[in-house]
C-alpha cells in the first residue's frame, strides 16, 4: 500500500474523530484512543460515572464506522442465549426462534455495543470471552464468524448493587479500558447544561456522518499499519523494560505511598496485553504521521491498554484505579529510553 | 760616558745638601714642641650623637643629642654648670629660637675615668619664610678636681630650620635640594583604580575559569550536564559516538529531572532555568528520535551531529550553572 493510501486512510480517521468531537465535546483524548482502538482492531471498554456520555460516545463512533450494529443492555437476568437467539410465539401460534443480537447481522456485524456490561452475569461474560477473542460463535450446529466485529462496552464503578465484577480474563480481551471524566472546562460544562442539542441523544448522534470508514476494509488496513510502522531495537528494549516493570515494580525502584510494593502486583501485564499495547502504539504513530513508533506513542496508550490487565492483591483491589494510575505513571517515569 | 760621570757626582752633592737642611728643620720643630707651655688640665674626651637629619625642622620640633664626656679621676663634672632648662642662647646678639628643653645627666665610671652621659633636648621656637640656618648651641661645662676648676666646650651642631609653607611661585626645576628627595605625585586615586581593576580582573578570571572549567571544585560544577559535557569532549565523531553522546545526555536529563524525560516541554516546566535553550532541547529530542527510533526522519541539524551535541551539552551545563 502506498504512502498516498496511508495518508488517505489517515484523513478518514481524522474526519471520524472530528465528527465525533462535534457531538461529544471535551473528550478529545478518549476519542483519539477509541479511534486508535478501531484501527488496531481492539475492543473497547469505557469506564466512568453515570451520565458522563459513555453511551453517546460509543453510539457516535458506531454510526461513523458503518456496517452492522447491534446493542444489548446488561441486566442481572440477562443470559448468554439472549445474545444468540430469542424465542417467541408467532402469529401462527407456534414457537419460533430468531437470531439474537450477535447473529442477526451475520458477517457484517461491525459493532456490538454492550451497555452496562457489569450488570450482566459471569455466564454472559464467559460467552463474550470467546466472541471477543476469536470473533466466532457456535450456535445451531454452525460456526458463525464476525470478522469485522468490535465490542464496545461501558460500565460504571459507582453502583455496586446488582453488578458483577468483570473477571480479569474477560478484561484482558479488551484492548483498552478508557476512563471518561466530566470535562473540566467550565464553558463546556455550561453548554452541556443549557445547549439543548445535547439533551436529545438520538438527534445528537444523527449529526455524525454515517459510514465515514469502510468497515469491511478495516481489518486489512489494520494489518498494513502494523507492517508499515516500524519499531526500532531501542524501542523494543524500552517496551520490554516497561513490561518487566509491571511484573516487578520494586526491582525498578518504584515506591507508592501506603502500598507494600512487593505485595502489590499478583500478575503484571500479559503478553497479549503488551502486544495490544504495541498495536495501539503503532496506530498512534500512524495517526501522527510517522512510520516508526517512538516512546511517546507508547505513553499515549500505556495506561489505557495496561491498567485493566494488572492483577493486584485483594487488599489493594478497592483502590485499583488510583493505584494503577500511580504505578503506571511511576513506571513511565522510571524507565528511560534510551 | 765622560759626560755622565761629573753629572752624577753633582747630583749626589745636591741631595746631601737638601737632606742636611731638612734634618735641621725637624730638630728645630721638636725643640719648639718641648718648649711650648704644658696644659695643666687633664684631657676631656667628648663623643656626641646628634640627630640624623640636619634639615627640615619646623617650629615646635624637638631635637635630641647625647654627649658623653670622659675625664680622668679624680676630676668630676660640676653639675651646676649644666645647661638650664628654658634658657635660649643668642647668636650674634640675636635670639636663636632654640631653647633647652631638658638636660639629664647620667654618671658612671671605670678604673681610670669618670664618665658622664648628658642627654640634651632642645625645642625650636622660631620660624621663617625661607630656610634659616641655626644650631644646637655650644655648651660650656665645668670640671673640678685636684683643687682646680676648668671648663670644656661641647661643640655646637648646625642645622636648618625650614619654613612651614612655601611662599610665592615655586619652580620645581630650581628646587633641586638633595635633602628633599624627588617630589611624588599623589597616586592614591590611581592606586584605588588599579586595585579595583585588579579585583575586577581577578573576578573575571574566576568567572572565566568557572565557565570554562570542567572540574568539580567549585559549587554547582559537578552537575549531571557538567559531567556529560566532560564525557562528550573526549568523544570523536562517529555514528556510534553520536548514539553514545545522546544516551549520555539523556542520562543527564533523567538525573536532573529525577525521572525519565521525553519532551522538552515537560522538562522546561519542571526546570525553568533551562528555558533559554528550549528550542535546542526540542532539537535534541528530534535528534534522539532520529538516532534511536526513526532513522528515516530528518534530524534537522546542519553539520556534524557530534559537534552539535558537544555545543548543546555545554549550553545545558551553562544553564545548569545559571549562566545562560
Amino acid at each position: 500500500m502506498s504512502d498516498h493510501q496511508l495518508a488517505d486512510w489517515r484523513t478518514h480517521a481524522l474526519k471520524l474523530e472530528s465528527e465525533v468531537n462535534k457531538v461529544v465535546v471535551g473528550q478529545q483524548t478518549p476519542i483519539r484512543l477509541i479511534t486508535t482502538a478501531i484501527f488496531a482492531r481492539g475492543h473497547v471498554l469505557l469506564e466512568g460515572d453515570v451520565g458522563v456520555g459513555k453511551t453517546t460516545l460509543l453510539r457516535a463512533f458506531t454510526r461513523g464506522i458503518g456496517g452492522g450494529y447491534q446493542r444489548i443492555e446488561g441486566t442481572i437476568d440477562l443470559m448468554p442465549n439472549d445474545l444468540v437467539y430469542h424465542t417467541y410465539l408467532g402469529e401462527d401460534g407456534r414457537p419460533h426462534v430468531s437470531p439474537g443480537p450477535l447473529l442477526s447481522q451475520g458477517k457484517n456485524l461491525s459493532v456490538f455495543f454492550f451497555n452496562e456490561i457489569n450488570r450482566a452475569r459471569p455466564q454472559v461474560h464467559s460467552l463474550l470471552l470467546r466472541v471477543m477473542a476469536e470473533r466466532t460463535l457456535s450456535a445451531f450446529n454452525t460456526e458463525h464468524e464476525f470478522p469485522h466485529m468490535l465490542v464496545f462496552a461501558d460500565r460504571n464503578q459507582v453502583e455496586k448493587e446488582e453488578t458483577f465484577e468483570i473477571p480479569s480474563a474477560a478484561r484482558d480481551r479488551f484492548m483498552m479500558e478508557i476512563p471518561i471524566f466530566v470535562p473540566s472546562d467550565e464553558n463546556i460544562m455550561e453548554s452541556l447544561i443549557f445547549d439543548t442539542r445535547f439533551h436529545n441523544v438520538d438527534k445528537l448522534v444523527e449529526q455524525v456522518s454515517q459510514d465515514v470508514l469502510q468497515f469491511d476494509q478495516l481489518n486489512s488496513f489494520a494489518e498494513v499499519i502494523q507492517q508499515t510502522v516500524q519499531a526500532s531495537a531501542t524501542l523494543r528494549r524500552y517496551a520490554l523494560d516497561l513490561w518487566l516493570a509491571t511484573k516487578n515494580p520494586a526491582k525498578y525502584g518504584i515506591q507508592i505511598q501506603g502500598v507494600d510494593i512487593n505485595r502489590l502486583v499478583v500478575a503484571g501485564a500479559s503478553p497479549r496485553g503488551m502486544a495490544m499495547m504495541m498495536r495501539a502504539a503503532r496506530v498512534n504513530a500512524w495517526l501522527n504521521g510517522r512510520d516508526a513508533v517512538v516512546p511517546e506513542d507508547i505513553h499515549a496508550v500505556f495506561y489505557e491498554t495496561i491498567a485493566h490487565r494488572l492483577v493486584f492483591s485483594p487488599v489493594y483491589e478497592m483502590r485499583r484505579t488510583e493505584i494503577a494510575r500511580e504505578l503506571l505513571s511511576k513506571i513511565i517515569n522510571a524507565i528511560s529510553a534510551p | 760616558m765622560n759626560f755622565t760621570k761629573p753629572f752624577m757626582i753633582l747630583l749626589l752633592i745636591g741631595m746631601l745638601i737638601v737632606s742636611f737642611f731638612l734634618g735641621f728643620s725637624a730638630t728645630t720643630h721638636a725643640e719648639e714642641l718641648e718648649d711650648a707651655p704644658k696644659n695643666p688640665n687633664p684631657p676631656v674626651y667628648i663623643v656626641d650623637i646628634n640627630p640624623v637629619r640636619d634639615v627640615g625642622y619646623h617650629v615646635g620640633d624637638v631635637l635630641n643629642r647625647t654627649v658623653t664626656l670622659k675625664v680622668e679621676k679624680p676630676y668630676k663634672l660640676l653639675q651646676t654648670s649644666l645647661p638650664l632648662t628654658g634658657t635660649e642662647k643668642k647668636y650674634r646678639g640675636k635670639d636663636q629660637g632654640v631653647e633647652v628643653r631638658s638636660a639629664v645627666l647620667e654618671v658612671s665610671d671605670d678604673s681610670k675615668f669618670n664618665i658622664y652621659k648628658l642627654e640634651l633636648s632642645y625645642q625650636v621656637f622660631t620660624s621663617s619664610v625661607v630656610t634659616k640656618p641655626s644650631q644646637l648651641p655650644p655648651e660650656l661645662v665645668k670640671f673640678g678636681g685636684n683643687g682646680r676648676v676648668f671648663q670644656v666646650r661641647i661643640p655646637s651642631w648646625p642645622f636648618r630650620i625650614s619654613p612651614l609653607a612655601v611662599y610665592g611661585a615655586v619652580k620645581i626645576e630650581r628646587d633641586m635640594s638633595q635633602f628633599r628627595g624627588p617630589l611624588l605625585l599623589d597616586a592614591k586615586n590611581n592606586q584605588y583604580t588599579l586595585w579595583a581593576l585588579l579585583t575586577l580582573l581577578a573576578l573575571s578570571l574566576i568567572g572565566l575559569v568557572y565557565i570554562l572549567g570542567s572540574r568539580t571544585w567549585l559549587p554547582r560544577m559537578g552537575g549531571p550536564f557538567a559531567k556529560a559535557y566532560r564525557d562528550l569532549r573526549k568523544k570523536k565523531a562517529s555514528d556510534s559516538s553520536v548514539k553514545e553522546s545522546i544516551t549520555r545526555l539523556h542520562h543527564a536529563f533523567n538525573v536532573t529531572n529525577n525521572g525519565s524525560v521525553f519532551t522538552a516541554d515537560s522538562f522546561i516546566v519542571a526546570h525553568p532555568k533551562f528555558a533559554p535553550i528550549k528550542n535546542e532541547i526540542a532539537q535534541f529530542f528530534v535528534l534522539s528520535r532520529w538516532a534511536f527510533f526513526d532513522t528515516e526522519s530528518n534530524h534537522g541539524i546542519t553539520g556534524d551531529p557530534q559537534t552539535w551535541l558537544r555545543k548543546f551539552s555545554r549550553r545545558c551545563r551553562d544553564c545548569e550553572r545559571g549562566l545562560a
